[in-house]
């Protein structure tokens, strides 16, 4: 078997617990030292490893350090304990449309939102037309983002996010996007962009859809993995802690 | 993605992308678009031209006063404005931090070449007002290009600093506002770097060891070698002195590499501050 794709060994990231507008110069100063401040571990002695061709879910009530693990695999917070080794690029879907600019057309949003993702402008504008036509817009698409509605911006999001063909997919909690068609089609496109890439880590609390969609499922709880194996079998435990799931939110969750 | 220079590098695309919609979206937002980068150096030179030469009816040993004034303007405009940003641009752009991981050192970068390119439009209006007063200048413009050169390190070099301290320190950008007003009068804007030596002269130290070194001391500040230099190139025609420029060259390069130290140093764990 080749490498793993993800190797997370002994991972532990922590917040300081300081408002930062009381922070006076002197403390700021030990901080950036090294200095003691009091902290909370949001991932502790995190053990994780994913082969190709795998769809990992993230399961765990509010604060298990779900979103902090997406931050740690995407590379955007680094490791204050413990090594994660990523073999691949790694394309984000944590927050749709970050990176936006309010005053520009959605075309031109799309051109920038690429470059943040590390598309090349060529491919960008080749793929263009078929991101427009995702989104499906109207006549939006020419119009400044700020006249856009929420569910408008994050369905962009989505589009652009979802038109290149990532190796590594991290989605936190972004499958609730827009209106019952829009969230039918995204799925089909999150269904073929799993056929297309090394490795899927789903963060979701709708566990019927990741009973569907997992090969894997990591069980979080307070920063610390409750259980890691089969899907099935952590859902299974899972949902006997937690108490049956109404289908109905359920539903509304994915 | 840490900030290192070959992952700033491999970001150039970004780096474009991102100036472009910084500066279409300033100038779309309003009716006269970019037009407004050629009127606005206009009206703070007529501003400053009414009120020092108007009103308090000094600066003729610098006329044409507009000009002179201008100088000066220009370059501390892209230090004031790059600064107020960059004490605010890892907060403004959360969202965007915590959700695609790219070497955040583009921002405060960006910031300083969008600054820039107003610098440009604004040297265009200059250089005509130097052609319209019929200023002897030739030759001397060739100084330009290594000024904008120092003049990019200097703030970009104070730019990162900022950055970092400005994410840390909530407070920060309210005390930028002083200090900076402070650097304006004590650097010379107002007046020329001559008047320094004559007042000195004039004043109670006017007899001692002092009166040789203060407008020594006081040209260590990388701005007075800047300005002055500004003023050489297009308002006196001459040369700014041989140990200036190394002056000046060292002072931007010894910044550039601290105060990119300082931002790398930061770089990952400010996102958790935001």
């Amino acid at each position: 078997m080749s490498d793993p794709v993800v190797e997370v060994r002994g991972l532990g990231i922590h917040y300081r617990l300081q408002s930062r507008s009381r922070m006076g110069i002197k403390k700021l100063l030990s901080q950036g030292l090294g200095g003691q401040v009091p902290t909370i571990w949001a991932l502790r002695d995190v053990d994780l490893t994913c082969h190709e061709g795998e769809v990992v879910g993230v399961i765990g009530p509010n604060g298990a350090g779900k979103s902090t693990l997406c931050l740690a695999l995407s590379g955007i917070l680094e490791p204050d304990e413990g090594t994660a080794k990523i073999r691949g690029h790694v394309s984000t879907l944590l927050t749709l449309g970050a990176g936006f600019n309010r005053e520009l057309s959605g075309r031109d949003n799309i051109l920038l939102n690429a470059a943040f993702l590390g598309i090349p402008r060529k491919q960008a504008l080749d793929r263009m037309e078929r991101i427009v036509e995702f989104a499906d817009l109207g006549e939006f698409i020419d119009q400044p983002i700020r006249f856009y509605s929420n569910g408008m911006r994050s369905r962009l999001g989505f589009a652009i996010a979802t038109a290149m063909d990532p190796e590594i997919l991290v989605l936190d909690e972004v499958l609730s996007v827009g209106d019952r068609t829009f969230r039918q089609k995204s799925r089909l496109r999150i269904g073929e962009m799993m056929d297309r890439s090394k490795l899927i880590v789903i963060v979701s609390h709708a566990t019927a859809f990741l009973r569907v969609v997992c090969t894997h499922v990591l069980w979080l709880e307070k920063g610390r993995v409750r259980g890691y194996g089969k899907a099935s079998e952590i859902l299974d435990a899972y949902e006997e802690e937690m108490g049956a799931v109404d289908p109905a939110i359920d539903e509304s969750e994915v | 993605m840490n900030s290192t220079w070959p992952n700033i590098l491999s970001r150039r695309d970004l780096i474009r992308e991102l100036t472009l919609s910084e500066l279409r979206s300033r100038s779309a937002e309003t009716r006269l678009g970019w037009v407004w980068w050629l009127v606005d150096p206009l009206i703070m030179m007529l501003i400053y031209w009414g009120v020092v030469v108007g009103i308090f009816g000094r600066g003729q040993s610098y006329t044409p006063y507009p000009v002179f004034i201008l100088c000066a303007l220009l370059p501390w405009k892209h230090f004031q404005s790059g600064l107020t940003h960059a004490s605010k641009v890892l907060r403004n752009n959360e969202g965007l931090i915590k959700s695609i991981a790219f070497p955040t050192m583009i921002l405060p970068l960006t910031n300083v070449i969008a600054g820039f390119a107003y610098f440009l439009f604004g040297l265009v209006v200059l250089i005509a007002a130097a052609l319209f007063f019929e200023l002897p200048i030739g030759a001397s413009v060739i100084q330009l290009p290594a000024l904008m050169a120092f003049q990019l390190l200097l703030v970009t070099s104070f730019s990162l600093v900022v950055t970092s301290f400005g994410a840390l320190i909530r407070d920060l950008s309210g005390f930028l506002t002083h200090v900076l007003r402070v650097g304006f009068y004590f650097s010379p804007t107002l007046y020329g770097v001559d008047m320094v030596r004559e007042r000195v002269a004039e004043g109670a130290l006017g007899d001692s060891a002092w009166a040789e070194w203060i407008p020594t001391l006081y040209m260590l500040n990388p701005f007075a070698i800047l300005i002055h230099g500004y003023r050489q190139a297009l308002f006196f025609g001459g040369w700014l002195e041989p140990r200036w420029w190394g002056v000046l060259a060292a002072e931007a390069i010894v910044l550039f590499v601290i105060g990119q130290a300082v931002y790398r140093y930061f770089d990952r764990r400010v996102i958790k501050f935001l």
